[in-house]
């Protein structure tokens, strides 16, 4: 998984690229980090051009939806697709994570 | 004199090697009884033997004729063990038996379902599904069970530090990291029957066992999977799909 973050007026919009599985657990650390420093108060994480996701994929958007919750934070998951929207649903996220299309 | 034991009974009609050194290849061929080929070779079920994940990186490692991939162990109870596997191999219709470290170089889910679709193909959205399910169950042998690293129990940071530490610890033991993992595909006209099994401690599942981060992986297979079933004290799950 690759990611990068466009910093707007009062959000920040983080697009994540490719699979996002256990293995990702360096990069969700440096993404959990880097979203609590910036000065926007929403977190977008934009899924469109995610393709995967698996359980461990779906602990650590948790994890970084407490952490944005702590920092006095809002995060959103916008725009899955495919395998990504269908995990979310199955998992149902949407009772934890606001989530838009 | 180490006592060899007999050639095994076998459907392949072939040794494929990837990226495993030539002399290595003819010594498991002497072993098998079996034709070992560069390239492609007549068609008949082909047994692959790899040395790592180099070599079976390519799509075409993972397609017909080649229906079985093994990484043969070097230790001393390499002949034994090669054609213990390769007996196993040929009694289902895919076959996988590789370390921990090459199974999750290789992201082996993607890899066996390459395999699968080769001679089943199947729309979009049931190879979403069993791609996850087989994602689950590998990574779940690997994790938990070969590596002995829990899952991230707590919602927060500290946590998936402490699941990073952990994961990327366990994988640098060679005693872990050589477990080894066993995936087994059976193809049925309309159903496909998958074990996946590792060599860790086992588990005792709890009904709806899912806290915090983690515990949502046999959920998920058991959303995607018309029946799941775990053997051998946790260390291997039996999932049958609908094809």
């Amino acid at each position: 998984m690759d990611y990068g973050i466009e910093q707007r007026d009062q959000e920040a919009a983080v697009r994540l690229r490719g699979r996002l599985t256990f293995n990702d657990h360096a990069k969700l650390r440096a993404l959990i980090g880097e979203m609590k420093q910036n000065k926007a108060k929403r977190q977008v994480l934009d899924l469109s051009s995610l393709e995967f996701v698996d359980s461990a994929g779906i602990g650590m958007l948790l994890i970084a939806r407490e952490e944005m919750v702590a920092a006095a934070k809002e995060l959103v998951l916008r725009g899955a697709v495919g395998q990504v929207k269908r995990v979310l649903t199955v998992a149902q996220i949407g009772k934890i994570v606001t989530i838009e299309d | 004199m180490v006592v060899q034991t007999p050639p095994p009974r076998t459907r392949f009609a072939a040794l494929h090697g990837l990226a495993i050194a030539d002399d290595r290849l003819a010594r498991c061929a002497t072993w098998l009884g079996l034709p070992s080929e560069g390239g492609k070779g007549g068609g008949g079920p082909t047994l692959a033997l790899l040395d790592g994940p180099q070599g079976a990186t390519e799509a075409a490692a993972w397609l017909p004729p080649i229906t079985a991939w093994i990484e043969p162990t070097a230790d001393d109870d390499a002949q034994p063990s090669l054609t213990l596997l390769t007996t196993r191999a040929g009694s289902v219709d895919l076959y996988v038996n590789l370390t921990t470290e090459t199974a999750n170089d290789l992201h082996l889910a993607g890899r066996i379902l390459t395999a699968l679709t080769a001679r089943h193909p199947l729309p979009q959205d049931r190879l979403d599904d069993l791609e996850l399910a087989l994602h689950e169950a590998i990574s779940n042998a690997l994790v938990h069970g070969n590596l002995e690293v829990a899952g991230m129990k707590e919602l927060n940071a500290a946590e998936l530090e402490r699941f990073s530490r952990d994961l990327v610890q366990q994988m640098a033991n060679p005693t872990l990291s050589r477990r080894r993992l066993e995936v087994a595909v059976t193809l049925e006209p309309t159903a496909m029957a998958v074990e996946v099994a590792d060599e860790g401690n086992g588990f005792q599942p709890t009904p709806m066992d899912c806290h915090g981060a983690s515990g949502r992986g046999l959920n998920l297979i058991a959303t995607v999977a018309d029946s799941i079933e775990l053997q051998d004290g946790g260390r291997r799950i039996r999932m049958r799909f609908a094809l």
